[in-house]
This record gives structure tokens, sequence and C-alpha cells, in this order.
């Protein structure tokens, strides 16, 4: 014999349903824009059935809902961090080297060739008439932009590096962040799911923070089922490694500190360049993302250390170029076997052999340099030097941040030397001489003066193109796993309205059969026994 | 596959992003008028711009050489001209003064006008360019012979290493000289105080027609042939100069225009094609626009009442 108001409990597990169901449609909805965020799924199933003694069977509970699933493929999630690593660290790259691109200003008509080929052309012309007070000023002039271009050109260099090394600084704090916010989401998802729940949205925000992580530096994420909990369940941590070791263990999140160093990683760099250093003193090697992006630009000098080309590279580059340049151009140096020392037939005609306008017969050779650095004068630079391989050992000192035109010259136009010989002044052997060097295919391992610079150019220009290909292939492969991982777990908005109406109708439908019974009742209770 | 109204917006807005950067590209070069705006557009191109642009560069500086080279030469020639004009007076005059019947008044009067060809002999080895002495070798701020006493000011060296070419680069590696040294063109031992040949055998025929010396004029009219034969050859010299220039400049000429010709060809816009494909870029533009708005608006809820 059955109860006489089950129907009604019936009916209302049907409404209790569909009520459930339509808030998880509700929450679904309002969720659509959410980052992160995975669609739920109600979990209903029909309620233990009663068994009926009287042979009847089994007898039907009703709905009964369990709980709200969260739909997520953790496969995508492990492969979008795997890929996220790489886009992040080589889409910083391509910015940065662009920066750099930017930097050298070339093909342009302001960029190094120009300036170069116009300080050739003042040479030329001095050469042609060195007596020429006029010309002289103009050579003078022409080596002066010569040597601010590569002055501003590595001032724009250490710049970007100054900048790239506070992005190091800011990045590792976000690092620091990010895993402090994953330990404290791990201890709540933790006290959610220790009373059996699923904490389905705040291990969404979870993957959210992982993703950002993902990004910044190489991390394997993962949860490890360490044993059993009292009440049978898996006890679950997630934890997070990094250069090998723990970046967070469940309820604890490790720091990565950073320290600005006295030791210079390349002689190149600017003071303070920041080293990161996990809690324990040992270093942090980010091994990927934008901040492996940002370290690498700002250490990557293309040797062993770190062969990546990054600023100091380039910085190496322009210095090599400058002292070579100055060497060639004062003192006739080259040094065709790359010893560095100044052999036999190394040590050609430059501005220090000859002589100044003003220089008459029987004047001792005074040496004047053409370039030096900060501006000093010749004396001050070669100092007490007299073999070539102590003056060629001098050149260490210049820079392309130092470069300048020597005091004697800045001074007077007259301490220009175009003259073999004291007392000619329409002699412009000298500059002749001088003016050979360009167009010695020996002068660098890529050739001539011209030939570096363009290696250079063209080098960067590849390096910069790579990295724009690498980041947009990992934007591309990032973009697809994230495209799954929406079609698997984004909101349709198509599917919940028709969830909706689902649902409604299972309401409304719930709520007929209590009308219904209630008319029963009603017969049952006001009608029947009355006569 | 299941597909969901948020990845329906962000592959929207991916391909559109996508459609713009490459609208920017070809909007960036119809700006500029140049193919590559970074080395990074295309490694190659840059690498050759900027081989080519020092290549032009360099010839232009090469054909402001050769040109300031020929100005130089002009004066020049025309010096040498006007000498050979004087020198074939004098030997006039030297033959007239041969003819034993001269009296010492005639004889007087040729040898006034030689007196006044030397001092124009000395004149013109004193001929300067911009200010600059062109017979005086390197030291180009001195003059060749003193005016006074017609004697060498200062010394052109001839010999080894300390000749007093003056050089102008005309090429890569290809130098000219571009001057005639003093000493060579007038003669005798070229060192500061000695006399030239050219005044001093003037002088000698001078002082043979005012001494009534018939032996000396004859010797003088060997003499000034000697100078005659010697001027020829300088101007044969500066000639065969002057002929290699004009071949040098015209083959400037020619680089300069097949140089800047392949520098257009390696790093200029085709305008034509780079507006064909933004026209083309601007359909897909247009078309993703559309396809868009039409895919992103309609939902179920529209639908349902």
């Amino acid at each position: 014999m059955r109860a006489s108001f089950f129907g009604l409990n019936l009916a209302m597990t049907g409404l209790y349903a569909s009520q459930r169901a339509l808030d998880i449609t509700n929450h679904n909805l309002s969720n659509v824009n959410t980052p992160g965020y995975s669609r739920q799924v109600v979990n209903q199933r029909a309620d233990t059935p009663l068994a009926m003694s009287d042979g009847t069977g089994m007898i039907g509970n009703g709905a009964q809902v369990f709980g709200a699933q969260r739909i997520r493929d953790e496969y995508l999630d492990f492969k979008y961090w795997s890929e996220n690593v790489s886009y992040g660290e080589w889409d910083i790259k391509k910015t940065l080297l662009s920066d750099i691109e930017a930097v050298f200003n070339e093909p342009s008509d302001s960029g190094f060739n120009t300036v170069l080929n116009e300080f050739f052309s003042a040479v030329h012309e001095l050469s042609k008439n060195p007596s020429s007070l006029a010309t002289r000023a103009l050579v003078k002039e022409k080596g002066i932009t010569l040597a601010n271009y590569f002055n501003s050109t590595a001032a724009h260099l250490e710049k970007i590096q100054s900048d790239t090394n506070y992005a190091v600084r800011s990045k590792v704090e976000e690092v620091n962040s990010l895993s402090e916010q994953i330990r404290s989401l791990n201890e709540q998802i933790y006290k959610f799911e220790i009373q059996g729940d699923v904490a389905n949205d705040l291990r969404d925000q979870r993957a959210v923070l992982v993703d950002k992580l993902s990004r910044l530096i190489k991390v394997d994420a993962q949860e490890v089922v360490v044993g059993k909990l009292s009440n049978g369940r898996d006890d679950k941590r997630f934890q997070i490694v990094a250069d090998g070791k723990f970046l967070v263990d469940n309820f604890r999140s490790y720091k990565i500190t950073y320290q600005q160093s006295d030791t210079k990683n390349n002689p190149e760099d600017i003071p303070g360049i920041f080293n990161l250093y996990w809690e324990d003193g040992t270093p942090f090697n980010p091994g990927g993302g934008e901040l492996k992006g940002y370290i690498d630009v700002r250490d990557g000098a293309g040797d062993s250390n770190n062969e990546f080309k990054g600023v100091p590279h380039y910085i190496r580059k322009l210095n090599e170029f400058v002292r070579v340049f100055a060497k060639a151009f004062n003192e006739g140096f080259i040094d065709y076997d790359g010893d560095g020392l100044i052999g036999a037939g190394e040590d050609k005609i430059g501005h220090a052999d000859g002589y100044g306008l003003n220089s008459v017969t029987g004047d001792p050779l005074p040496g004047i340099r053409f370039f030096t650095m900060n501006s000093v004068s010749s004396a001050t630079f070669v100092g007490a030097a007299v073999l070539p391989d102590d003056i060629n050992a001098l050149y260490d000192d210049i820079t392309a941040r130092n470069l300048s035109l020597s005091q004697d010259i800045q001074d007077s136009v007259d301490n220009i030397f175009t003259s073999t010989t004291a007392g000619e002044k329409g002699n412009g052997q000298i500059l002749l001489n001088i003016i050979d060097f360009r167009h010695d295919s020996k002068v660098f391992n890529e050739g001539t003066p011209e030939d570096f610079m363009r290696s250079l150019i063209s080098n960067l220009g590849i390096d910069s193109q790579q990295a724009g290909r690498i980041s947009l292939n990992q934007e591309t492969i990032v973009k697809q796993i994230d495209n799954r991982r929406s079609s698997n777990s984004g909101v349709s908005i198509d599917e919940e309205m028709a969830n909706m109406v689902k649902f409604q109708h299972a309401y409304s439908a719930s709520a007929r059969m209590v009308t219904t019974l209630s008319q029963i009742y009603d017969t049952l209770i006001n009608r029947m026994g009355r006569f | 596959m299941r597909i969901t109204n948020n990845m329906l917006v962000n592959n929207m807005m991916y391909n559109m992003a996508n459609n713009l950067e490459r609208m920017d590209r070809i909007q960036q070069q119809l700006a500029t008028g140049k193919k590559i705006a970074a080395p990074s557009d295309d490694p190659i191109v840059a690498s050759r711009s900027l081989k080519m642009r020092t290549d032009v560069a360099e010839i232009h500086q090469y054909k402001r050489n050769v040109e300031d080279a020929g100005s130089w030469l002009e004066i020049t020639e025309a010096s040498l001209q006007n000498l050979g004009d004087l020198l074939h007076r004098a030997r006039e005059l030297a033959i007239q003064g041969a003819n034993g019947s001269l009296t010492t008044e005639d004889a007087s009067k040729i040898s006034i006008e030689v007196e006044q060809l030397k001092k124009q002999a000395v004149h013109l080895s004193n001929t300067t360019y911009a200010g600059r002495y062109i017979f005086s070798g390197f030291k180009t701020d001195q003059n060749l012979i003193d005016e006074a006493t017609g004697l060498y000011n200062i010394t052109v060296e001839t010999a080894g290493l300390l000749r007093e070419d003056i050089k102008y680069e005309i090429g890569i590696g290809d130098k000219i000289n571009i001057n005639v040294l003093g000493s060579e063109l007038f003669g005798g031992a070229g060192t500061a105080g000695t006399p030239p040949k050219l005044i001093e055998d003037l002088d000698n025929f001078i002082t043979a027609l005012n001494t009534g010396d018939q032996a000396g004029v004859r010797t003088a009219i060997d003499r000034i042939d000697e100078n005659i034969d010697n001027l020829l050859m300088v101007r044969a010299d500066v000639g065969a100069r002057t002929n290699r220039l004009d071949l040098t400049k015209n083959r400037l000429m020619a680089d300069d225009t097949n140089f800047t010709k392949l520098m257009s060809q390696n790093e200029d816009a085709d305008i034509a094609e780079v507006i064909m494909k933004l026209k083309n870029e601007e359909n897909v533009y247009r078309a993703s626009l559309a396809g868009g708005a039409r895919i992103i608006q309609p939902t179920l809820v529209d639908f349902l009442r």
C-alpha cells in the first residue's frame, strides 16, 4: 500500500531537480565571458527506488541531483602550459629585437651607412684640398657626427638593457605574486574538497593563474595523490615545479629573489644587473617564458655563457668596430692575423704618422690621434706607450659609448694630419693612405668596415625575423589549444538556452503534476464520503 | 567539434587583427615607397640596400673627385698652352736675332720683348687654382719661381717616395696625379735658389742679344727648342691624363645610372602591385567584417519568445 501523499513528494523532487538545473544554467550564462570558466552540468539521477513487498516490483522515487560537474580536459591544460612558455619567451624576444632594429635605424638616410659615407666623403674632399680650413672643419664635424652615432647607438642599447633589467625584476615579482595566489587557492580548494565537494570555480581560478604563470616561466604543474584521507577519498596535493624545485608545494610557496650583483656577467653590461636566486641562495633559471626572454636579451652576448644574441652582443660588436676603426684610422694598425699584436706588414700609415697644417720642416713627429675616448688629448691617451703593441693595447679602452675626437682636433682643425712631410700644405697623402683601409677586405673577419656593419645589421634582421616567426607559430599553437579548451569547456549560449527551455518544461511538468495530484486529493478529501 | 560563442568571437578577432596587420604593412609600403621598413622584413633586401647605398655614395664622391681633377688639369693645360705660345714667340725672336743684319737697336727691341716673355713665363709658373699654386707640388701655398730673382723659390721633389704628385682617388684604389711638377716643366736642378732652365735660357738669350753675341743667339734657338720639346712632352702627359679622366667620368656616369636603378629595384615598392595588394586586402577585411557581423550576432535567444 503506497502512502497517500507519495505523489506530491515525487513531484517535489522533480521541481527541485529542475530548479537546480536552472540554477546551473543561470550560473553558466552569467559566466559566459569569465576568463578560464569551465561550464558545469548538473549531475542528476533517478533516486533509489522503493521495493514493494507486495510483489508489484520497484517503485521509482523521483529525481536526485548529486552535484554540478565541471567540464574540463586536464590534458589540454598541460598542453597549454607547456606551449605557452615558448610563446611568452619568443614574443618578448620579437618585441625587443624590433626595438634593437629601431636603434640601428637601417636602411634609412640617417643610419650608420649615411654617417660613414659622409665622413669618408669629407676625408676625400680634404685629401684633394688639404689647406682649406673649411674642408678641415667639415672633416672634424663629420668625425664628430660619426663618434656621436656610436655614442648614441650604444646609449640606446644600454637603455634597452636597463629597461629589460627592470622588466626582469617586475616579472619576478609577478611570479611571486602568482605563486602566492596559487598557494592560497590550494588551501581553499583543499578545505572545500575535504568535505567531499568539488570546488569547481576555485579550480578554474587556479588554472587561470597557472596559465599566467606558464607564460612567465617554465613550470610543471600537477595534482599528485599522496595518500588517502580518513574519509576514504584521495589526498591530492597541487604542486608546481620550476627549475627542478618546488615553486608551490600545496600549502607552501617559495619565493624567487633578485640581487644586484657587483660583478658583471658581461664586460659590456651596465651596473646593477639583477641576478635571480631561490630563497636558499641557489641561482634560479626560468627555463623559458617571458622572464627568459627578458634575461636572454639583457645578458645574451652570443658566447658560451649565453648563446642568444642580445644587447651585450650588439654593444660588443659596436665596440669591436670602433676599436678596429679608430686603430686603423689613427695608427694604420690592421691586425690581419688577429693575434692582438702588430706584426710585420700590420703597421700601415695612419693619422698619427702625418703632419698638420702648420707644422714646419724639422718638426718632430707629434703623433696626434684623430679619435680618442671621452675627448682626451692624444698625449693623455697615448701616455708613455711607444711600442706599437703597447699603443695597440690602449685601444681596448675605447668603446662605442666613449669614442670621441681627440681634444687636439677639437681645439684646432690645423691638427688634422694630412701631410707625409712637414711644411707641405698641399700634401694630402696621409688621408689617401687612410682611405685605402675602407676597401681592405681583411680589416674584419666579415670584410671591410662597411661589410662588418652590414653583416651585423643583416644578422640582426635574420634573428628578429626568426623570433617573429617562432612567436607567430607558438601563438598559433597556443591559440589552437585554447580553442580546443574553449570547445570543450566554454559556455555555448545556444546550448544553455536549449537547456533552459528543457528544464523550464520539466519544471512546468512537475508543477502540473502537483496540480493534478492536488485535484486528486481534493476529490479524495472533500468530495468522497459526502452524500 | 563543439563551437562556443567565445570561440567564434576570439577567432573572428584574431583573424581580423591579422588582416589589419597585413593591411598596415601594405599601407606602410605605399606611404614610404619602400619594400621594407626594418631589416627583419627582409634581411637580404636590407643587406643589399646598405651595400648599394654605399656604392652610390662612393660613385658620387668619385664623380666629384673626377670633376675637381678635371678643373685642375684644365687650368694646367691653359697655362701650358700659354707657355707654349710664349716659347714659340721666343723662338721666332731668336731666329730674327740670329739674322746677322740686325742693328743694335733692333737687337735691344727684341731683348726688351724677350725680357717681357721671361716675366710672363715666371708669372705662368706661379699660376694659381682656387688660391693654390699649381706647379709647386705639395707646397701649394708657396710660389714656384721668385718674381724678383727668377730663381726657384722652393724645392719640388721629383724623386722616389718624396715625389710631390698630388693624387686624387677616382675609383677604388685608382689614383690619378693631377699636377705638373714645376721643376720638371721649367727644368734645372729644381732645388730652391737654383735657376730654372727655361728662365736661365731666356736670360742667356737676352744677354747674347744685348752683347751682340751671334753664336749665343744661335745657341738660344737650340735651347728654346729643348724647352719646347720638354713642354710638348708634359702637355702630351696632361692630355693623356685628361683623356683618362674623361673615360673614368663616362664609366662613373654609367655606374651611377645602373646602381641607382639597381638600388631602386632592390628596395622600392612596385606601387601598382602594392595598390593591387591593398585593394585585395581591403576586400578580405571587408568580407571578414561582414562575416563576423553575421556569425556573432544571432543566438537562440533571438528566436525564443
